[in-house]
């Protein structure tokens, strides 16, 4: 489902210094799969992460989404990808906090190039439901926990049906016990709704939930 | 949909900013908005002063007046005068069913201990029906009072209430000038006007010109009225008038002017004036436009993170584009509708004094215009909040 061939990342630093944040990435990654991308702070997990979910573009290498490269494909067409195939969860949530956490829900469909096959504002309330977050519906971002706020944050990931969750330190913000139940919703979404998941984090303890583990250090896959 | 609601979201979290911004076009739109209505209310009295004064009337005056005053024009500098002998000529032209001498001079008449000054014209019995002047009190002189050379005068309400105290109890009353005595025999119609540089018909004195002779020892006029018996003899009589004076005079030393096209000089006159006024007050729309980009640009860099949210999630540049020129152009017609409404209230209040007011036309100009600046200056910050990269917007703190 998603291939990255020889993709490195630099940064210009200065007019003469090249920060390398990726080198040489091949990877595969397969529909249905749990996988997490474990590696220390600076170790270019983010960077990846932010290839892999079309937010960022290679230096080098190419990336391929179910078979298409990305380099071939124009910004509109990559916002569309973002839109219908990729649900991010970040640890900072990235809720924005003057809408309500069902418009929060909502804002990708607002933004969907394609009819949508279902009603989102009662698929919104179902995923509400499942993530016992149904009664804070009409509440700000900033009136509910960090553990409410990442389910909405989820919720949000969901709603257009993507292939991919891509998690980025999603318990990172959260005690053990939230954390862990965060964890058991991203496993639930793998096994259940067949969505492949792929997070991103620096603890093992979280790695050893998932399937598959790949461990970048320095720019460079294990 | 979802742009308008989020950018009056924005607004209501940011009332005080909302306002100030907003008053730079609300003062902008408002100083356009008013000199077009002062504007549309002058053109409106001065073709209100024209209409009372009946049609088809032709004015034949010395000089070149409608020209302007320039070197290469001498017309503008010889004044000649006019005779009975011109008006005998005039009167024998085909189709002129009034011809109208007039003679005007400001004198100062004393009745008991008051005192006035006033415009005396000087004219024949048809000065009332071509200046359209009806008697309230009395009567009007006719042209056998001017055969007589008859010592009488009509005076307008404004003058008989300052000399008499009251209009009714004019009629019958002498005045004095010059040692002559004069009585008043009429008083006229109210007709409003003056204050705003027109005539005051209210102060004005109507007496036989040839009773005025004893003070035109010239026996001269400064202007003929001919009235034609219809509008399409205007122009041949204009044609005749022409070749009639051209005996006489030279054809740079008299005008012969028709009435709508004194009232088009004079609008167009007005007409660049207030072009002018209002192009000046369009300037204070371009600072107010200038507040706008500011403000944008501050809302831009604060919402740089959401920016790169809404990315994450799907958004398009041009997505990102239309939301903050919504956001602008609304906050700019926010500006543009108040500035109307407070320039309805003006005007409302001001009718009293001056005949102001607001056509369609203002109103779309002022909708428009502040649109208009909503995009313009609000397109350079919602490109530069488009073009971010996504994933520099999400990292933002």
């Amino acid at each position: 489902m998603i291939q990255l061939k020889h993709v490195w990342k630099k940064y210009q630093i200065d007019e003469d210094v090249v920060f390398t944040a990726l080198k040489d990435i091949s990877l595969t990654i397969e529909k249905g799969e749990f996988t997490s991308l474990i590696g220390p702070s600076g170790s270019g997990k983010s960077t990846l992460m932010h290839i892999i979910g079309l937010l960022d573009k290679a230096s080098e290498g190419e990336v391929l989404i179910q078979g298409q490269n990305i380099a071939d494909l124009s910004d509109d067409e990559i916002s569309t990808l973002r839109n219908e195939f990729v649900g991010f969860v970040f640890q900072q949530f990235n809720l924005i906090n003057k809408l309500t956490i069902k418009e929060n829900i909502l804002l990708p469909t607002t933004y969907a190039r394609k009819n949508l096959a279902y009603d989102p504002s009662s698929r919104a309330d179902e995923i509400m439901e499942r993530f016992g977050i149904l009664e804070k519906a009409h509440s700000y971002p900033n009136k509910i926990s960090g553990g409410q706020q990442q389910r909405v944050a989820i919720a949000r990931s969901l709603i257009m049906s993507p292939s991919l969750i891509l998690a980025d330190e999603p318990t990172g913000n959260l005690d053990t016990k939230t954390g862990n139940e965060i964890m058991k919703l991203l496993a639930q979404l793998n096994n259940k709704d067949n969505i492949t998941v792929l997070i991103v984090t620096h603890e093992q303890g979280i790695a050893e939930k998932t399937k598959r583990k790949i461990q970048i250090i320095d720019g460079a896959l294990l | 949909m979802e742009f308008i609601q989020s950018a009056f979201l924005d607004f209501s979290r940011n009332k005080g900013r909302t306002f100030l911004t907003s008053l730079g076009i609300l003062i902008g739109v408002m100083a356009v908005v008013l000199l077009t209505a002062f504007g549309l209310g002058l053109r409106a009295y001065i073709e209100q002063q024209f209409e009372d004064l009946g049609s088809n009337l032709i004015r034949v005056v010395p000089g070149k007046p409608l020209e302007g005053v320039n070197f290469s024009n001498p017309g503008s500098f010889i004044t000649i005068k006019f005779d009975e002998k011109d008006v005998q000529n005039l009167s024998r032209i085909r189709d002129v069913k009034i011809i109208v001498p007039v003679y005007s001079k400001t004198i100062h008449m004393v009745a008991g201990n008051h005192k006035e000054s006033s415009t005396v014209y000087a004219s024949t019995g048809g000065i009332f029906k071509v200046l359209n002047v009806k008697a309230e009190y009395g009567r009007l002189f006719t042209d056998q009072d001017v055969d007589k050379r008859s010592k009488v005068i009509v005076i307008g309400q404004t003058l008989a209430e300052d000399l008499f105290s009251s209009a009714k109890n004019a009629v019958g009353k002498s005045v004095k000038y010059e040692g002559q005595k004069y009585t008043v025999i009429g008083v006229t119609e109210k007709k409003g006007g003056g204050g705003f540089g027109g005539p005051d018909f209210d102060s004005f004195t109507y007496m036989p010109y040839k009773t005025a002779y004893t003070f035109n020892t010239e026996k001269t006029f400064m202007v003929i009225i001919i009235q034609t018996k219809t509008e399409e003899a205007i122009k041949p009589v204009i044609r005749q008038a022409d070749k009639v004076l051209l005996k006489r005079y030279d054809t740079d030393e008299f005008s012969i002017i028709q009435q709508e096209e004194l009232l088009t000089a004079i609008n167009s006159i007005f007409g660049i004036i207030n072009s002018v006024l209002v192009a000046i007050a369009a300037i204070s729309l371009i600072v107010g436009g200038i507040g706008i980009i500011n403000i944008m640009y501050v809302t831009v860099t604060e919402r740089i993170k959401e920016i790169g949210i809404r990315r994450a999630l799907g958004a398009r540049k041009s997505d990102i584009l239309i939301q903050f020129l919504v956001a602008s152009v609304i906050l700019s017609l926010i500006g543009g509708l108040a500035g109307l409404a407070v320039s309805y209230i003006i005007v409302f209040f001001i009718q009293a004094y001056f005949p102001a007011y607001i056509d369609l036309n203002s109103v779309l100009l002022a909708v428009g215009v502040s649109s208009g600046i909503g995009i313009i200056f609000g397109v350079f910050p919602a490109k530069k909040a488009a073009e971010l990269s996504p994933i520099d917007a999400i990292r933002y703190e």
